[in-house]
């Protein structure tokens, strides 16, 4: 290897004293502490990525902190300072409220069948046959089709007039002409079956992997001894499925509080508000009404709501994603 | 292997029966937006939303070629949307890559005592909301002159896949045996050699997960696209709403843009099925 005679010095020393130490990584008293440019050099690697993510996640939820208590448009030239108001708009309005509700409600009900479908079609899909590997590459397709554009075929599928979906149902003695969109509670159940089309598979891959990664000792024992299919998967495939359950319930919950682009293309929040989840609430204070203050302050809301789930990313997914951990 | 060995017993084989027909009837009913985005894309010319739907036709690529010459008297064709979505996918990959390699190597410097936090840190953006990203981000843009160019879009995507990037890259470096760097060390080699000469060749199939994720994530973002492009970078995903305008809901048309815009990422995920899931889990799940 070439290198200059200077810093050829400096890391020999180092890894001198490392050596003599044995793999311990520094920091003891007693040992020689480390050059200054060996302590720079991951700050210096690492400058780049913190640059880039600083400045668009943190610095935005500094921008957002400061605008909302401002009264800030983005057209009308600067506002100024307006205290709690936007908060206060924020807490007492009804549509906001309304907003706030309806996204909970979206993500704990897309996300929770989302987890029992995905388990029940991970269970025979994780039998390694041939058809089966056909089975999940098929699977996938749904997951990989651009949200925007999956809504925009379901958006067709649905048309009153022309969608494939209003003229089968016909045939099959189905009211026809019907607007599932115009309908609060069926534009609901839409969005969900939306959601639960894209999203189901990729939970159902990651407990198939989970599932083939079992051990098969333990349920050749308990066969052994008598158990039945549902002893088995009470006592033995489900516990040991947990922290696979766990990955999937937590990156699934962080997506669905992000999900935009469905509701966006599909319902655009209506029939009225009625389907106005707060990523859509936002975006129309924000770039729609220009809003900047009011947007500002429903997006610290949210943010400190999604920030509760920071813990869970960290323990379930952290943890078990880090080699260093096992 | 775990489904199969227990269908020795009686009961069983009606579970399994059960669970295998929910599978197959999941997997079919799936496909079908996927086909009638295909074959509508491919029916010509006004037979396209015909009721009842039309089966048999002489199959036609007209939909595709109007979509991509510049159509409907507007100042940008499908294809040069397309060509947008594919330069911004791909720069804010190389963003992504470039940026990453030697973040997730700082991170697994053992001499390096920030470098657990700093992961922890990284892997906590994931969370952060696109939505609260945009108004600030929107607000620079306009003030910088960036509205509407490709990096106003490469900057955000790198970073809201910079957490996937890092963390798949860092968990391969880590799996790397630790005495081949040390022994470089130890022969002198200085830590941009390293990355250099002896993880980089390892790493590459690494980056290339890494890579084909952030392009696919990239490709089908939609907020930001919507909300920073006019028309000089607006995406295909972003185009595609302006279609029932442009063209009067010219249903193959439609279909065919959006046959466009899906086909090459169905093609990379079906292919690399597995590290995709295994990327987008973090590496939690292999």
């Amino acid at each position: 290897m070439k290198a200059t005679a200077a810093p050829l010095d400096a890391t020999l020393t180092v890894d001198a004293s490392r050596r003599a130490d044995g793999l311990a990584t520094a920091g003891p008293r007693g040992r020689k502490p480390l050059t200054w440019k060996k302590r720079s050099t991951p700050w210096v690697y690492m400058a780049p990525a913190m640059f880039v993510l600083l400045l668009m996640t943190v610095a935005p939820a500094i921008f957002i902190f400061y605008s909302a208590f401002r009264n800030d448009k983005i057209l009308g030239g600067v506002g100024k300072f307006v205290g709690l108001d936007n908060f206060i708009t924020a807490v007492t309005n009804a549509s906001v409220q309304h907003a706030f509700l309806i996204t909970f409600g979206f993500v704990a009900v897309a996300v929770i069948l989302e987890m029992i479908l995905g388990f029940a079609l991970a269970l025979p899909l994780a039998a390694q046959t041939r058809a089966n590997k056909v089975g999940a590459a098929l699977m996938l397709l749904p997951f990989a089709v651009t949200p925007a554009v999956a809504a925009m075929v379901f958006k067709q599928l649905l048309n009153p007039n022309y969608g494939w979906l209003g003229y089968y149902l016909g045939v099959f003695g189905f009211p026809k002409g019907v607007d599932l969109l115009g309908d609060p509670t069926s534009a609901w159940i839409v969005l969900v079956i939306l959601d639960m089309w894209q999203w189901t598979p990729f939970i159902a891959l990651i407990l198939m992997a989970g599932l083939q990664s079992l051990p098969g000792e333990p349920r050749e024992a308990a066969m052994v001894d008598g158990a039945t299919p549902w002893q088995m998967f009470r006592h033995i495939t489900f516990p040991a499925m947990v922290p696979f359950i766990a990955i999937a319930a937590v990156l699934r919950t962080i997506q669905a509080f992000k999900t935009f682009d469905s509701f966006k293309i599909l319902t655009g929040g209506g029939p009225g508000e009625s389907t106005e989840i707060i990523n859509l609430g936002i975006f129309r204070v924000g770039l729609q009404s220009f809003n900047v203050g009011l947007a500002c302050a429903l997006g610290v809301v949210f943010l400190i709501i999604l920030s509760l789930l920071i813990p869970f990313m960290l323990r379930i997914i952290g943890r078990r994603a880090d080699p260093e951990e096992m | 292997m775990t489904t199969t060995s227990s269908t020795s017993r009686g009961g069983t084989v009606a579970r399994v029966i059960i669970g295998r027909t929910f599978l197959w009837a999941w997997l079919l009913v799936g496909l079908v937006p996927l086909l009638f985005m295909f074959i509508t894309s491919i029916k010509p010319a006004g037979i396209a939303n015909q009721i009842p739907p039309a089966w048999i036709f002489q199959p036609t690529l007209d939909n595709y070629a109007s979509v991509l010459s510049a159509g409907g008297g507007k100042s940008e064709s499908f294809g040069q949307l397309l060509t947008n979505s594919a330069i911004v996918s791909l720069g804010a990959t190389a963003l992504a890559i470039v940026v990453g390699v030697p973040a997730a190597y700082a991170l697994t410097m053992r001499d390096f005592r920030a470098r657990k936090g700093l992961s922890s840190w990284i892997l906590s953006t994931y969370m952060f909301p696109p939505i609260v990203a945009v108004i600030p981000v929107f607000v620079f843009a306009g003030k910088l002159g960036l509205m509407d160019t490709y990096p106003a879009l490469i900057i955000p995507y790198a970073a809201f896949n910079l957490p996937i990037v890092v963390w798949i890259l860092r968990s391969s470096i880590l799996q790397l045996p630790y005495e081949i760097q040390e022994a470089a060390m130890v022969d002198g080699a200085s830590t941009g050699n390293v990355l250099r000469r002896i993880i980089w060749p390892l790493l590459v199939p690494s980056v290339a997960t890494a890579a084909v994720l952030t392009i696919v994530l990239s490709w089908n973002e939609f907020l930001f696209a919507l909300s920073l492009t006019r028309s000089g970078a607006k995406t295909a995903p972003v185009g595609l709403q302006q279609f029932t305008g442009m063209y009067g809901t010219d249903w193959g048309n439609i279909t065919a843009a959006a046959t466009l815009i899906v086909a090459p990422i169905l093609v990379l995920m079906v292919v690399l099925r597995r590290q995709m899931v295994a990327g987008l889990t973090f590496g939690a799940v292999k």
